[in-house]
């Protein structure tokens, strides 16, 4: 079985290991709270183009040099910007962890940040903004959050080709400086590793990094209102933005085993009364998702526009439905459909590591998977019923995408 | 220890179980050796449609039924379609494992009821809606069709919006009675399971089904030398898809491809990620080689805004021309190599994965290929074996396609 472990370093970086020994694999993901909520005013997407700054050299490596010092480990890498943070994440063999360790910490310690690279960075940023435009569910999502949001969690995590163009490389430097911090941070590793190997590695890597970061602004909504955007597209996309209970709620697992019972799975409601029975769209679902203090619930359906009023209707409907009750059926199906992913998951090292990152930003913890199933299995009909009464999906921020005259 | 087991049932299905003790879940899949290949012009799709229509369920049990029995396993389930392979897949706990095969092997013999059938020809349509939006998937599609020209690899997956309304229920049944062939079916098992009692079941589940081995046809084919592009309404950047000569899945070669291919465009450090990504110029580039049933082929791909085309398409024809110019050397060899292997210890990470590699690699090589063979036969390619590739000059005798915004 998985053990976790957890603790603070003393520069204040949080690090979590979840051992397992039958894994002849490892990985690690490690989170910086630098996002679009923390981007200066004016400095929209300052976070993305450091984020692919860093990877430009760092010590005593230029890029290059940088990525054949990972390959000649047989790390495969990536890293993200979002909208609260950055994540630099590695799947790898165990017996390399200590030196990936250590090239990780010098991109994130001591990155080059040369201004004959920076261009390129910002370049890449601009590319990913224009590739936005050809991903129209992505596009409705990034709007519709911009529609829900009064902070800075509104903003599209690229920025704007304005605040890109007008970003210096003493802009992001500075933002570096201020948000690159181990306290704030959190270090999560899974796989075929042991704690105290892990944790010296750690030590050794990143022990003489100091600082803190200033906490991220807390999530403002607005009042919920419905957005149209007219595109020629050949589907419209409808997507409904609902609030709900936060990760750190006691009602957590009961929203979590509604929103299975709505989206989980090929007999959950959504999918048979939107696409079995009417055969209204190819893709449709609801997925629970949260920003620290804040959950939401959020629904998607892609259609041709002649059938996007009758699509908006049954979605909405088939939602606000919740508040009536699950039957007992459709709570045993969710609950095994949870705890079955549950092991899945706890047989992949970098799902673990990502989990375990995030489980630590919102919670300020790690679950284990065990303690999941626990709570999974606790809630009964009359708890997840009473939950859906008094905490009714209904009045959603709603985003429209698609052809003039799909507005409804 | 993880064993491999392999029987040949009296019906002709092969049945091939690799069994992996200490797994805490356990994945099955019928890998059907059928695709768009296999169609007519008449039937274009019906393979990806039957694969929807196999989840409506055989006679005596509905649509609703099934989708209930799949949750009430808590299994993670999915199917797919390609140019060559239909594929339906899942994974449980091991002890429903008995249960998932059950349910599976029941769907392989679909009622194709014509309700359904209408009902999913909706949503099949809706599918086709969807990736007109996509320019990335119209521009691989359109690429493959100027490729392989009359040859059948250049079928679409999806047919067309046309052929998909001419259709019918009878076509599909047809296509069905020829296709679903115990000797076109393999049958896979990854992960905890006891093998014997799981060959037991499936020959009681299989017994009757009709045997015989469709084959399918491999008309000669020879790669146009092409550069074509085209305009797209809703494309708002610039793709380039590059397809040249490659190496069948039977083909030794293909390891050799395989690492050339990650040598000229894997994320993070190739030739493609040097020349475009660090660059700044595309969004995203890449390359691989895709082994089918008797060829294959090289691609690349770009992603950009269309101020960028030329240079983009500047630099990838240099990069090509560079491969023979100035071929890989060791060290880019060697990490080429060691990237493979962290690769192959993630592929054989979960049940779920390695099902993929085992059926896919059984369906085209007649025998199992464990992930230890894969690696040592990636670890035995030299540079000569790179440079023989070469030699042949696959670059300079194949397709670039664009597919740019519409009037640009």
């Amino acid at each position: 079985m998985a053990t976790i472990r957890t603790e603070t370093l003393p520069n204040g970086l949080v690090l979590a290991v979840e051992e397992q020994p039958a894994n002849a694999a490892a990985a690690f993901s490690l989170l910086v709270p630098a996002g679009a909520t923390t981007d200066p005013e004016g400095q929209e997407g300052a976070s993305a183009v450091l984020e692919r700054w860093l990877w430009k050299g760092a010590g005593p490596y230029d890029a290059r040099g940088f990525a054949e010092a990972l390959d000649d480990l047989g790390v495969r890498r990536g890293s993200a910007a979002g909208v609260e943070y950055t994540t630099f994440s590695a799947a790898l063999l165990p017996e390399v962890l200590p030196q990936a360790l250590e090239l990780f910490a010098e991109m994130v310690l001591r990155p080059r940040l040369e201004e004959g690279t920076f261009d390129s960075a910002r370049r890449a940023v601009i590319e990913e903004l224009a590739a936005l435009e050809d991903d129209p569910p992505k596009k409705l999502f990034v709007r519709l959050r911009g529609e829900v949001f009064k902070s800075p969690h509104r903003r599209v995590v690229e920025g704007s080709r304005e605040s890109l163009e007008r970003m210096s490389a003493a802009d992001v430097r500075s933002l570096f400086a201020r948000r690159y911090r181990p306290e704030g941070a959190i270090l999560a590793v899974a796989g075929g590793v042991r704690f105290a190997e892990v944790r010296e590695a750690v030590l050794r890597a990143f022990g003489c990094w100091g600082g803190e970061a200033a906490p991220p602004p807390e999530p403002r909504t607005t009042e919920p209102h419905a957005a149209f955007w007219s595109e020629d597209t050949a589907q419209v996309q409808i997507g409904l933005y609902y609030r709900d209970v936060s990760p750190d709620s006691e009602h957590f697992y009961p929203a979590r085993l509604a929103a299975q019972v709505l989206s989980g799975g090929m007999a959950s409601r959504l999918f048979t009364e939107v696409r079995e029975k009417r055969g209204l769209v190819y893709a449709v679902y609801a997925s629970p998702g949260a920003f620290r203090g804040f959950g939401y619930l959020a629904a998607y359906a892609g259609t041709t526009p002649e059938r996007a009023e009758e699509t908006r209707r049954v979605l909405k409907a088939e939602i606000e439905r919740l508040a009536e009750g699950v039957s007992e059926a459709e709570l045993a199906r969710a609950k095994i459909r949870t705890k079955s992913a549950l092991v899945m998951q706890s047989e992949s090292a970098q799902a673990r590591a990502g989990g375990m990152v995030r489980d630590i930003f919102l919670l300020g913890r790690v679950r284990s998977l065990e303690e999941i199933a626990a709570g999974v299995e606790a809630v009964t009909l009359s708890r997840l019923n009473d939950f859906l009464a008094s905490h009714p999906y209904r009045d959603p921020w709603e985003g429209v995408l698609g052809p003039k005259g799909g507005e409804g | 220890m993880i064993r491999f087991h392999e029987t040949r049932l009296a019906n002709g299905l092969r049945v091939i179980p690799e069994v992996n003790p200490e797994a805490r879940s356990a994945a099955m899949g019928y890998f059907v050796r059928t695709g768009a290949r296999d169609e007519t012009p008449e039937e274009s799709g019906v393979s990806h449609f039957l694969e929807h229509m196999v989840f409506k369920g055989p006679e005596g049990m509905s649509a609703e039924e099934v989708n209930l029995a799949f949750d009430a396993l808590g299994a993670q389930y999915n199917a797919f379609t390609s140019e060559e392979n239909t594929v339906f897949y899942g994974a449980v706990l091991p002890e429903l494992l008995p249960d998932l095969l059950s349910l599976f092997s029941r769907l392989m013999r679909p009622a194709l009821r014509e309700e359904d059938f209408a009902t999913e020809k909706k949503v099949i349509l809706e599918e086709i809606a969807l990736y007109a939006d996509r320019p990335d998937f119209v521009a691989y599609e359109r690429a493959r069709e100027h490729y392989f020209k009359n040859h059948p690899l250049a079928n679409r997956v999806l047919g067309t919006e046309e052929s998909i309304r001419a259709l019918t229920r009878d076509q599909m049944a047809a296509y069905h009675d020829r296709r679903y062939r115990t000797g076109n079916l393999v049958l896979a098992f990854a992960g905890n399971l006891d093998w014997e009692r799981i060959v037991d079941l499936a020959a009681r589940l299989t017994d009757g089904w009709p045997a015989g081995e469709p084959g399918r046809s491999y008309p000669p084919f020879s790669p146009p030398r092409d550069d074509i592009r085209e305009g797209y309404s809703r494309a708002r950047q610039l793709y380039l898809v590059g397809l040249f000569p490659g190496y069948a899945a039977q083909d030794d070669r293909r390891y050799a491809a395989s690492v050339l291919a990650s040598i000229l465009g894997d994320a993070g450090n190739s030739r493609l990620h040097w020349a475009l990504v660090d660059k700044g110029l595309v969004e995203h580039a890449s390359a691989g080689h895709e082994e089918n049933d008797g060829l294959g082929s090289f691609y690349v791909y770009a992603a950009a805004r269309p101020e960028n085309e030329e240079a983009v398409y500047q630099a990838v024809r240099e990069e090509l021309g560079r491969l023979a110019d100035d071929p890989p050397g060791e060290e880019e060899l060697a990490r080429a190599k060691t990237k493979a292997k962290t690769q192959i210890v993630f592929a054989g990470e979960t049940p779920m994965r390695r099902l993929f590699h085992l059926g896919l690699s059984y369906v085209y090589a007649g025998r199992y290929i464990s992930l230890s063979e894969v690696l040592s036969r990636i670890e035995a390619v030299k540079r000569d074996d790179l440079a023989a590739l070469l030699a042949e000059r696959p670059f300079d005798r194949g397709l670039f396609f664009r597919l740019a915004p519409a009037g640009t």
